[in-house]
């Protein structure tokens, strides 16, 4: 994977991605097994109709989360869009109300709006939600960050979108308008080369994403999706940029969709051979670890994605009446 | 309901105004008021915005909350709602209504509906989106449309449609400090109008609250925006006839004063809207259905609708007139209303 030195990040800024220490390295092992495990549960109870919906699968993608969110602070807040539970994970985000609004019981942290392709939000976490449509996050991404700064607030905003929404006119209004006004906004996309059925290479005139950003001004930088480190270290060096006040970033990490655009979309339009030199970005974080502490590490997250199942299948169906909560303020 | 509640505390002073200048009044207080609120629009410095909506507040703040921005309708609202989310209380002139459309899922998708797929969290998302409406002679089919009843349509949104520069002050003040997202709806034919507004800085009209411009017992005209200067001129040639008709002015089609549209027309037994927006489908026939479900009894006559033509308006400002409901029709519309004779039923067969 080649990783392209982006067009205007400060030298100081490149020096600024401090290394992960080995407890860092161990949160991310331990959170890219839990997102992996609520996979593994997820695509178990699609397939036996545990819950009703479309579950759109982030298997393969979890090292750009971890890596992502080893980069961010307590002031950040996050926009993302519907591929995996793999960003609210990595996050830090209790797996019950995770795993409670996938099965639309009231213990979901949306108290039972909740379906098979969950918005989950925790306020706490500045996991402020996703949109159902594709391009929500660089616009509602780019409030964050206005917010910020017209209130004056520290932190940056993050809008997480895929390859196909790169296409949608929010990133090009949203990308031009933030960085005329330097607002703190990262861009981060998750290039898994495909949109739904159509293959990034038929359908983009650029060969990256993160080139595009130039258009604007704004540096893009090509990253491994696949290595959590790589990731962190790109956003490590994207954020400089922002926190120095030089607004907008981009970071484009190269990933794969190892599952289909939802569960029971078999992939049949997916060349032979795609998958051929394939990194589970699992095993890629796990080789730079003991051995001994990975095992561990993944019996653990078995334990807690079990347990959590449990509690969030014991959560109530939610009672037809709160169909009307929630439209205005209470 | 009544409108007094507000309005009965005197306002200290009250200066004459043109309507358009009550919203950049109003504006400028509530960004006086709370910290947290700033305006975001093409033009605003350099322009006072398209419609001029702003001039006083060029000079009191600082660009971090007056924002020019550049063609960019759909960031202006996603980012307005990204804002609130993030707890600013943003006011975005998105000019034109028309223009809703080029941010439709911004306003229909994420401002109508985020709080309600995020189980309520966060509970207020504090947006208003200044969305002129009604005609400004020849600037077209894609610059004068009246589309309140998409908003009424969408649960989740606020719809003000004031008619008077004292209501504009007063509504987009509510507005503002409301939790739910306003489209706020000056109408772009009474910029120009002038009238008494209280320059009491709390001067607030609840947002759901009409006013009764006029009293009568021959029947009730229910109306709103750019049609409440001609209903009321229609009113004043009827009484001169001995027709005593009772004129409400909504102010705000979401949420709709229903107490008082229904204890009028209880009262009168007589009904008619009159709208600029198109007939079908619009604000009038939610009326007429909710009237005749609820006062079918006492219904003295068909509730009448004289509203726009089912059509756009043209570039040719020549033409504007024959889309929008006139005097005389809305004159010939209650004389009607108030000569039906109820039928006496006849046995079948």
């Amino acid at each position: 994977m080649t990783t392209t030195k982006p067009d205007r990040l400060d030298e100081a800024a490149d020096q600024t991605a401090p290394a992960l220490d080995n407890d860092q390295l161990e949160t991310m092992m331990y959170r890219a097994a839990l997102a992996r495990g609520v996979e593994d549960l997820f695509a178990r109870w699609a397939a036996d109709n545990t819950f009703q919906g479309w579950w759109h699968p982030g298997r393969g993608q979890e090292g750009c989360a971890v890596g992502l969110m080893a980069a961010l602070g307590p002031d950040d807040q996050i926009m993302w869009y519907h591929r995996g539970a793999n960003w609210p994970i990595a996050r830090g985000m209790a797996l019950e109300p995770i795993i409670a609004d996938l099965l639309g019981r009231t213990n979901g942290s949306t108290g039972g709006k909740g379906g098979g392709a969950p918005h989950w939000v925790d306020w706490d976490l500045g996991l402020i939600g996703s949109g159902g449509t594709l391009g929500t996050a660089h616009v509602l991404g780019g409030g964050l960050a206005l917010a910020k700064q017209v209130l004056g607030r520290p932190g940056i905003a993050v809008a997480g979108f895929g390859d196909g929404t790169a296409s949608r006119g929010t990133f090009h209004e949203t990308l031009i308008q933030a960085a005329a006004w330097k607002l703190p906004l990262l861009y981060f996309c998750e290039n898994n080369g495909w949109a739904v059925g159509t293959s990034f290479a038929d359908s983009s005139p650029t060969a990256t994403i993160a080139e595009r950003a130039a258009a604007y001004g704004v540096p893009g930088e090509r990253v491994d999706g696949q290595d959590p480190v790589a990731v962190h270290a790109a956003v490590m060096r994207a954020r400089a940029h922002i926190d120095a006040g030089h607004g907008p970033a981009l970071v484009e990490a190269v990933t794969y969709r190892v599952g289909g655009h939802y569960f029971g979309d078999v992939g049949n339009y997916r060349p032979d051979g795609e998958m051929d030199g394939y990194r589970d970005p699992l095993d890629v974080l796990a080789a730079r670890l003991d051995p001994s502490v990975v095992e561990r590490i993944r019996t653990d997250a078995d334990a807690e994605v079990a347990a959590a199942a449990e509690r969030a299948l014991a959560g109530p169906i939610p009672d037809g009446d709160i169909i009307f909560d929630h439209l205005y303020a209470e | 309901m009544t409108q007094q509640t507000t309005e009965a505390r005197t306002p200290r002073t009250t200066k004459k105004l043109r309507y358009q200048q009550a919203i950049g009044l109003a504006i400028e207080e509530e960004m006086r008021r709370d910290e947290r609120v700033f305006a975001m629009g093409q033009d605003l410095t350099s322009l006072g915005g398209q419609f001029g909506l702003s001039r006083g507040l060029i000079d009191s703040f600082t660009e971090n909350r007056v924002r020019d921005t550049g063609v960019v309708e759909t960031f202006m609202i996603g980012a307005a709602c990204g804002a609130a989310l993030g707890g600013a209380v943003p006011v975005v002139d998105i000019t034109f209504s028309d223009f809703m459309f080029i941010a439709g899922d911004e306003i229909f998708n994420k401002l109508a509906k985020w709080r309600f797929m995020h189980g309520g969290t966060p509970n207020e998302l504090p947006v208003t989106v200044i969305a002129g409406t009604g005609v400004l002679g020849g600037s077209g089919a894609e610059h004068n449309s009246s589309l309140e009843a998409h908003l009424l349509h969408n649960p989740g949104l606020k719809v003000a449609v004031p008619s008077t520069p004292a209501d504009v002050k007063g509504l987009l003040k509510s507005a503002i400090r409301d939790p739910d997202p306003v489209i706020f709806m000056p109408n772009k034919g009474l910029f120009f109008t002038r009238g008494e507004v209280p320059l009491d800085d709390d001067f607030t009209i609840p947002l759901g609250v009409a006013s009764t411009p006029r009293q009568g017992d021959a029947a009730t005209i229910i109306t709103y925006s750019g049609s409440v200067p001609l209903v009321l001129d229609a009113a004043d040639q009827l009484a001169a006839d001995g027709i005593d008709v009772e004129v409400i002015d909504l102010r705000t089609i979401v949420p709709l004063d229903w107490d008082a549209v229904l204890s009028s027309v209880e009262r009168t037994g007589r009904a008619m809207v009159v709208h600029e927006a198109v007939t079908t489908g619009g604000v009038g026939a939610e009326i007429a259905a909710r009237l005749q479900a609820e006062l079918f009894g006492r219904l003295e006559a068909p509730v009448l609708r004289v509203c726009g033509k089912d059509t756009h308006i043209p570039q040719n400002a020549h033409l504007e007139k024959y889309c929008l409901p006139s005097v005389e029709e809305i004159l010939a519309g209650a004389r009607a209303l108030v000569s039906t004779e109820r039928p006496v039923p006849q046995p079948v067969g």
